[in-house]
């Protein structure tokens, strides 16, 4: 590991490549950067996740800390490392301090991995709208997680209003095994559903995605009804025919309830913040699933549709609080 | 009108017992929550019942009952699902899978999940009985029937036959008797799998094909060759057909020759009675090498479907040739005593349950070639052995000379074929064997390769080959299993060779090499070498 104090983006660029060849890495490996948008505080916690997702996708990592802004002079410190505590790709943590922390970019454009896609993470709390940070603007995807924003209910809103092609949220990611058990419940019906309901936590962009989702691909209201725990507890579905199948989250199960069967129960793992980042750098491309499922959530239409690249606009968050 | 009023009052006296006519409005064709789009989903196969015939085999515990832990473990199996075990064993449900327990825990891939066996080992079954028992048939079908309603697997059961192929007679007519086999009987799906061999030249092949096609639907029987489960095998079309850069150069005209290879280090470990009777090219390239060979050469199919690309194999596979002096281009082996890897290892002959003198080959290499536009003139090396140095299964495509170079001959002395190698196992991944400057004040150039890691590009473990294969099964996508035509093209292949072969002492390496001399000299006369693994 390389660490270097009160330094320029050059002698980072100079540094990676000479642990490169000291380091005994080569190039054909890395499949993508991950710009990790982060604070201080969120060290352990990013450095687990990206630990786990490193071990799956061959990455570089580059770890943006933004220090006090008002700091009077600028300023950039870095850590070089390969291989070790982050996993086996490559890592780059970027501390920076005074109005430096504006031009993010500057330091992070030359470190990006050649012609390899760039995704974007807010590990805490995503800026309002992700074009005042250019770090999302020269990302091909982006990652948000509204569960950590100030007010998790009201911030799906501002991701739809926001939304771009190549956007998703981790509170999205986290319903996948929810969405594959209700998918293959489906599986062997063949008859029209007549009401679906999401018993939860009505604030949580989880439960919302989950009816958001439901109501896009069957073309039904799908109300979250107050429940027990802080989540998804379960999913209750009546089909055309009378018959009721109900989804219930049993601990670390997910039992499946329908008439006239024994109940199927299937292993429903917890899944950590690393899994499932790993999960969304599977793919690369929009997912137009959470687009939809995003717009029934919010009553916004065409969120596919619209222009997959931002242009950033300069937001000061000095002249922002003064005003 | 009489014949509705009664039927109306006999389901009234039945009760609330009746079924309710869903109105043809509310019937949807499709599962609204699948997209194409939604590619986070998992394939996961329709409700069902795996049914294995001798489960308490060695393929069965090592490969079979921990794949389907980890198809488990992933989420892949669907809520309704059934494993049932069939074997001559005086066993109940709960030895069976204790049994299947043990395999899976020594020898699944992903991690153990208490919670994931305990939901498994509800649905294990075990049904004891001896292949000539009528009894244990019925009751077997009788199983299935239940399970039906009670786990809900609406009547779809695979058959995986995981038994030695003079069962099958016996296995298939049972399964005829009982109706096990057909598809309109049960109300689903009913599928067959069987493992190689499959029969041990043209007319055996085409017997077995024609009992199994006759019971079962030839739609319905899987015939599972592992390597063909291997992801770098079907990375082997992602490389050819999605990229522009190597389908240019992939014919004659820059091809100079194609050297297939599949080593292994090990002797015939306790496989003896069957080995002897079968031999490396039986064993081995009638099937893997000659499936490797018809991949890396088929054309590109219309579109990919199983259905495209097992026709375009087979055109390949039936425009085969061999060459006309066998004595020079079909070289069989068998290893003598010898070092390998630090310890002393015993003849093939001096292995337990051989004969002594046997003439069984453990090593054989051929030269084919193939008669189409793109590859005539092109020949294809292929070889197999036991208890040769390193265990490695690669596919290497050898170009041309550049037909002119600026550069001086001593320049280039140590510039050898360019070369495109597909490592099938291990390692699995791309190497590309390109000429390079050495640095310095002189014009020198030498070979260097370039190589692309599976395991560190994708460090995803990939799936095992059983794991996949037994996925592709319950889904119905045959696309990675050779058909019945395919299985009969390639021993019309071997059929000449052995014949050839017959009466014939197969040439002593020795344990530990690579192989007779006589292969090297196969290549030597050509002005060729063997590319070392």
């Amino acid at each position: 590991m390389t660490t270097l104090w009160d330094t320029t983006g050059s002698a980072v660029v100079k540094a990676l490549a000479a642990e490169r060849r000291t380091g005994g890495g080569v190039t054909s490996g890395l499949a993508l950067t991950l710009v990790v948008v982060m604070e201080e505080k969120d060290t352990a916690d990013v450095e687990a996740a990206v630990s786990i997702a490193a071990s799956r996708h061959p990455m570089r990592v580059l770890m943006v800390i933004r220090h006090n802004i008002e700091a009077p002079v600028p300023r950039l410190d870095a850590e070089v490392s390969i291989g070790g505590r982050y996993g086996p790709g490559e890592t780059v943590v970027l501390r920076m301090y005074g109005r430096l922390a504006l031009h993010a970019e500057s330091v992070t454009l030359p470190l990006l991995a050649p012609d390899a896609p760039v995704v974007a993470w807010w590990y805490s709390e995503t800026p309002e709208v992700i074009a005042y940070d250019p770090l999302g603007v020269f990302a091909d995807r982006r990652i948000t997680n509204a569960i950590r924003d100030a007010d998790p209910a009201a911030s799906l809103h501002q991701r739809a209003a926001d939304y771009a092609p190549g956007d998703t949220d981790l509170t999205w990611t986290a319903i996948t095994p929810w969405r594959a058990a209700l998918a293959a419940a489906f599986d062997t019906v063949r008859v029209r559903t007549n009401a679906v309901t999401v018993f939860g936590n009505p604030v949580d962009p989880s439960a919302q995605l989950l009816a958001g989702w439901l109501s896009s691909r069957l073309g039904i209201a799908v109300p979250v009804e107050k429940a027990e725990g802080k989540y998804i507890s379960s999913v209750s579905v009546d089909f055309a025919d009378g018959h009721q199948v109900t989804l219930r989250n049993d601990g670390h199960k997910l039992v499946m309830v329908r008439p006239n069967q024994a109940d199927s129960i299937a292993p429903f793992p917890s899944r950590s913040t690393g899994d499932l980042l790993a999960e969304e750098l599977r793919r690369l491309d929009p997912d137009e699933s959470y687009a939809d499922a995003l717009g029934a959530v919010t009553g916004l239409t065409g969120l596919n549709d619209r222009p997959a690249v931002r242009t950033h606009i300069w937001h000061d968050p000095a002249l922002a609080n003064e005003s | 009108m009489t014949d509705s009023t009664t039927e109306a009052s006999a389901e009234d006296t039945e009760g609330n017992s009746a079924p309710v006519e869903t109105p043809a409005d509310d019937l949807v064709e499709v599962n609204p929550l699948r997209d194409p789009r939604d590619r986070r989903l998992p394939r996961v196969p329709e409700p069902c019942a795996l049914v294995v015939f001798g489960v308490t085999g060695d393929l069965a515990r090592k490969k079979l009952l921990p794949a389907i832990y980890d198809l488990a473990n992933r989420g892949l199996l669907p809520a309704d699902f059934v494993l049932l075990g069939f074997a001559r064993r005086d066993w109940g449900d709960g030895d069976f899978e204790s049994l299947a327990k043990k395999s899976a825990q020594e020898h699944a891939r992903t991690e153990w999940n208490e919670d994931v066996w305990a939901r498994l080992s509800g649905d294990i079954m075990f049904v004891p009985g001896s292949f000539d028992d009528d009894d244990a048939f019925d009751t077997l079908a009788k199983t299935l029937e239940d399970l039906s309603e009670s786990h809900g697997i609406k009547g779809n059961a695979a058959f995986y036959l995981s038994i030695p192929p003079a069962m099958f007679p016996t296995v298939l007519q049972q399964m005829e008797r009982t109706h096990l086999a057909s598809n309109a009987h049960s109300g689903g799906w009913r599928r067959v799998v069987v493992e190689k061999p499959f029969g041990h030249d043209l007319d055996s092949a085409r017997e077995l094909n024609k009992l199994v096609d006759d019971v079962f639907t030839a739609n319905d029987v899987f015939r599972i060759d592992h390597y063909l489960g291997k992801e770098t095998v079907q990375n082997l079309m992602a490389l050819r057909f999605a990229n522009q850069l190597f389908e240019p150069v992939w014919n004659a005209n820059f091809v100079d020759s194609v050297q297939i290879t599949m080593a292994e280090d090990v002797g015939i470990a306790g496989r003896a009675v069957f080995y002897d009777a079968t031999g490396a090219a039986r064993d081995v390239l009638q099937n893997h090498l000659l499936q490797l060979l018809a991949l890396t050469a088929m054309e590109e199919p219309v579109e990919f479907t199983a259905e495209a690309i097992q026709t375009e194999k087979l055109k390949v596979l039936r425009a085969i040739t061999l060459p006309q002096d066998l004595t020079r281009y079909a070289v069989r082996g068998q290893y003598d005593q010898g070092w390998q890897a630090g310890e002393r290892v015993v003849a093939y002959t001096g292995e337990k349950d051989v004969p002594a003198d046997s003439t069984t080959e453990t090593y054989a290499a051929v030269r084919l070639g193939i008669d189409t536009r793109r590859w005539a003139g092109v020949p294809f090396y292929l070889r197999t052995g036991k208890r040769l140095p390193r265990r490695v299964t690669e596919i290497a495509v050898l170009f041309k000379k550049a037909p002119h170079l600026p550069f001086s001959h001593t320049d280039t002395e140590e510039l050898g074929h360019n070369q495109l190698v597909i490592r099938v196992q291990p390692d699995e991944g791309v190497t590309l064997k390109f000429g390079s400057k050495v640095p310095g004040s002189l014009m020198e150039v030498r070979d260097v390769s370039m190589d692309f890691l599976y395991g560190e590009a994708f460090t995803e473990a990939s799936p095992e080959a059983y794991e996949r294969l037994i996925l592709d099964v319950l889904l119905g996508d045959s696309t990675l299993f050779p058909r019945n035509a395919e299985v009969e093209a390639s021993w019309r292949v071997l059929d000449p060779l052995e014949e050839f072969w017959a009466g014939q002492q197969p040439e002593k390496y020795r344990a530990g090499e690579w192989g007779p001399k006589a292969s090297d000299e196969m290549l030597g006369g050509d002005g060729r070498a063997w590319r070392r693994p």
